[in-house]
């Protein structure tokens, strides 16, 4: 299969990245005109469990399923030094079995209803999803709770799990954009918590113990730490009662999140890092400066600014870059925004020849809406498009749950989805100018290019100091 | 318009949970023109989807990869809304589209806020009316497309394995060249070789339309007849001819590039989409590796340690497809090993079948994946369509898990049998090779 726009080609099945920056994810929502419809959000019920955890619970139909979501914040910015990627670790772990069940008897309680357990692990938080035929949903909430209060961590499993994690990140040096975005999280964020790959390096998780896990779990989980949401075809009193009962003496961990810093200075910033493949036709490109934390005030206008000159397939940089140029199949950039700091970069990739023209092109199109913002009806139609699509992030009960963990995690206010639209819609062009002078790489960016360093590297000359490094540097 | 009744095609029962949902309205233009409609108030978005019945397997060598070049340029200006203007007035109502080529089929698809319902069927019908075709664009958009070819596969290990087996699987059939095309070719397309297409693929009747979400049935109709009642019938395309021979014993290849690890990606011959093994297949498929409990997954990663992960890809296909299964293996995997128990496993699937809780667990996941599958007017529209142009019918949406109910162990241990040996195998093992720096 091929398309327009990337997608993970259905035919291979080799694992995708661990950690891209994501990109923003798809806008969604109504039309500027009066006529758009208010957006149907389910309402929500609270509870606190007798341990202390604090549950949401959504009912809605008409599917006969049901999403369930414990957010912990415990993600790999609470990594300890030397040991990046034992949050990510233990989490795989969780699974591979509890004080009263195996993993293989895991597996099939989970699997044999039809259900799907995910476990995953951000900067932010380690959380643990599992979506049910509704019938199931009980049963299915003490399975998640038995993952999280009595894993045991057998030895063998940590033996195996290190094992299939060192070949793994040897197999990611295959993998060209997986190795530029691990180059970019280094180069923007140093050794700032958020500045190691969410899975650890070969160097990190070649020291892993069972000890270590265990640690990590009684140190970081726990119910003050965390938030069970609950959303699909279920009454919530159900909800309430059953997790009462799933989460039963669930005690310990920490009283409240570590507190992660704000991001000083980007230690890439004006630098470059060239990554070489001499195998490859095509270089990775990822330019990347400061953005901003969740929940902050130049959410929106950064957000429609950001639509105009790098989301969609008519914004400045597709159009300069892939339509008229020709020089890409793909370029996006994007705030990547975590609980205490965030990002700006952007994303994309061309033939080796045209390496360096694809960043002067990209840097100019930056630098104009830096000084210049953007025109009135570039605004008016990014809202317009954002607003208009907003509505599919309350489609399914999984970006429902998405939508309320993210507002309470980070203050966000519980009529974010609902006023969302409006917000958005009250961007003025000032304040666009505003934040594109303060984000639009007003200081030198940190580039790094993956691919024939012998090609690229002359090509570079005058964006800065240029580094060169094989890409076993990140494995 | 006739509403539909879920009575019909399929001679099996509809699942009840979703019966209620596929409220669907059918008609179809005089100029052959399929459309299907399906209400649903739940948020005031909209997806349509148009399915075009043309793919790689009507291309044939010289012009490989001209289906999804033509796909492109789609987006690249007709007659109404000239070069980017699609996009642009898309996006500015609030709404976005993409596409994707696949061998069978192009599909494309808009998601937008209910209220530019008329301004989407007037950009969507121009440019199935009018498409103009620039030399400009068609130059930039090659060079777009073959950046998209550097990324999926020559810059891309699985990419390149999986052009590797194509061509091993099939010797006559269009499946053999992959949907993007040979480099040489996409260079060589013309404007005039666009144009042909698009006057003998691109014709409403040969194409059908899907519109799910916050809309109202008759009112749609009545828009869709307006806009589109007016494109010209075109010829009927030619059929293509499936001249694939037998397959007398295992064919292997090596693909030898710079990696970390060894890799294998093996292919089997399947049946076609309609053949009613197909769904034994499927079941199979989910036995052997959906979730971590599942038969490959168990033996070949956790218990035996062979490889880092195993996938299979069973897609359904108009023609006879393949039965993938891809190994990702660690530095220092010997790839025999890896394949030897693999090859135990299909064995004993093939020997003794599976057990009734291990059918039941499949069916399970089947019904889950399915209705999951549905939650989003973006699922409902392309469940439709994807089934429509491959088995000939959209209520195969409703009909799906009860056919499913209907495969027995045997059924599936028959079809292992049949499909999963290795006079229908294709091999192909990545080497490493010493990078060249």
């Amino acid at each position: 299969m091929a398309s327009r726009k990337s997608r993970s080609p259905k035919s291979s099945p080799r694992r995708a990245a661990k950690k891209a920056p994501s990109r923003a994810k798809k806008p969604a929502s109504t039309k500027s005109a009066p006529t758009s419809r208010p957006l149907v959000f389910p309402s929500l019920h609270e509870s606190t469990t007798s341990s202390g955890l604090k549950v949401v619970a959504a009912e809605r139909g008409p599917l006969p399923m049901v999403s369930m979501r414990l957010v912990i914040r415990a993600g790999s910015s609470t990594d300890p030094a030397g040991k990046h990627g034992i949050a990510d670790f233990a989490a795989r772990l969780l699974r591979r079995g509890t004080r009263r069940m195996t993993a293989e008897a895991i597996d099939e309680a989970v699997e044999f209803v039809g259900a799907s357990l995910g476990v995953g692990v951000g900067e932010d938080t380690l959380s643990v999803a599992i979506t049910t035929p509704a019938e199931h949903f009980a049963q299915m909430l003490e399975v998640m709770g038995q993952l999280v209060m009595e894993p045991t961590f057998p030895e063998s499993e940590v033996a195996d799990a290190r094992e299939r994690a060192l070949a793994q990140f040897a197999n990611d040096l295959d993998e060209p954009s997986v190795i530029a975005d691990r180059a970019m999280v280094r180069a923007l964020w140093g050794d700032h918590p958020y500045g190691h790959d969410v899975s650890g390096s070969t160097k990190t998780v070649s020291t892993f113990t069972r000890d270590d896990a265990v640690r990590y779990h009684q140190e970081r989980l726990g119910p003050k730490v965390a938030m069970l949401v609950v959303v699909g075809a279920v009454d919530p009193m159900k909800v309430a009662q059953a997790a009462e009962k799933a989460f039963a003496g669930w005690a310990g961990g920490p009283d409240a999140p570590m507190v992660i810093p704000a991001l000083a200075r980007v230690v890439g910033a004006g630098r470059v890092v060239v990554v070489d493949k001499p195998d490859q036709t095509q270089s990775q490109v990822r330019l990347g400066g400061p953005g901003y934390r969740m929940g902050h005030e130049d959410y929106f206008p950064a957000t429609a600014m950001n639509i105009a000159l790098g989301g969609g397939f008519t914004s400045r940089l597709m159009n300069e870059v892939r339509v008229n140029r020709g020089l890409t199949y793909s370029i996006g950039c994007w705030f990547d925004a975590m609980n205490a700091a965030g990002i700006f970069a952007l994303s994309t990739f061309t033939k080796t020849e045209s390496t360096r023209e694809i960043i002067d092109v990209s840097l100019g199109e930056i630098t104009k809406v830096r000084d210049s913002g953007i025109k009135p009806g570039e605004l008016r139609d990014a809202q317009t498009y954002m607003s208009g699509l907003y509505p599919l992030r309350t489609e399914t009960n999984e970006s429902i749950a998405h939508s309320i963990a993210d507002m309470r995690l980070n203050g966000l206010g519980d009529d974010w989805v609902e006023k969302f639209r409006d917000r958005l819609r009250a961007v003025t062009p000032k304040q666009v100018s505003a934040v594109a002078r303060k984000y639009c790489f007003a200081e030198a960016p940190a580039v790094v290019v993956l691919g024939k360093a012998d090609a690229v590297k002359k090509q570079l000359r005058g964006l800065g100091p240029i580094t060169v490094v094989p890409a076993s540097e990140y494995e | 318009m006739r509403k539909a009744s879920p009575k019909s095609a399929p001679a099996r029962a509809a699942d009840p949970a979703l019966k209620s949902l596929f409220e669907v309205h059918e008609a179809t233009l005089p100029n052959g023109l399929q459309v299907r409609l399906l209400p649903n108030r739940q948020a005031p978005v909209v997806s349509l989807y148009t399915f075009f019945n043309v793919g790689s397997r009507n291309e044939r060598p010289g012009i490989t990869g001209i289906s999804h070049l033509f796909e492109h340029m789609m987006f690249n200006g007709a007659k109404k809304y000239g070069p980017k203007m699609f996009d642009k007035t898309l996006e500015a109502n609030g709404g976005s589209s993409n596409a994707y080529t696949s061998h069978d089929m192009t599909v494309y698809y808009d998601d937008f806020a209910s209220d530019a319902l008329e301004t989407v069927l007037d950009l969507e019908s121009d440019r199935m009316r009018s498409l103009r075709i620039s030399q400009d664009m068609l130059t930039s958009e090659r060079e777009v497309v073959k950046e998209e070819r550097r990324v999926r596969t020559d810059n891309d290990i699985g990419g390149m394995m999986d052009e590797e087996l194509g061509t091993l699987v099939y010797k006559a059939h269009a499946y053999r060249w992959p949907v993007i095309g040979w480099m040489a070719d996409i260079d060589a397309i013309s404007r005039e070789d666009c144009q042909t297409y698009f006057r003998t693929y691109y014709a409403p009747n040969n194409a059908m339309l899907y519109i799910a979400g916050d809309i109202d049935p008759k009112k749609t109709l009545a828009l869709v007849r307006r806009y589109y009642g007016d494109i010209p019938r075109g010829p009927a395309p030619l059929p293509v001819i499936n001249a694939e021979p037998e397959q007398r014993g295992e064919r292997r290849s090596t693909v030898r590039h710079p990696a970390q690890s060894p890799a294998v990606m093996i292919g089997y011959r399947g049946p076609a989409a309609r053949d009613e093994d197909t769904l034994a297949l499927d079941v199979a498929q989910y036995v052997l590796t959906k979730g971590e409990g599942s038969r490959l997954t168990r033996s070949l990663v956790y218990e035996q340690k062979l490889v880092v992960g195993v996938g299979l890809d069973w897609s359904w296909r108009i023609d006879p497809g393949t039965v993938l299964f891809f190994l990702e293996l660690k530095p220092d995997s010997d790839p025999q090993k890896a394949e030897a128990a693999l090859y135990a496993e299909l064995e004993k699937l093939a020997r003794d079948g599976i057990t009734e809780r291990e059918l039941q667990k499949a069916l399970n996941n089947l019904r889950s994946d399915h209705l999951r599958e549905l939650g989003t007017n973006n699922g409902r529209a392309h469940a439709m369509g994807n089934y429509e142009a491959l088995l000939g019918d959209w209520r195969h949406v409703l009909t799906l898990p009860s056919a499913y109910a209907a495969v027995t162990s045997e059924k599936v241990k028959a079809a292992a049998a049949k499909y999963l040996i290795p006079e229908r195998r294709s091999v192909v093992t990545l080497l490493p090779a010493p990078s060249e720096a």
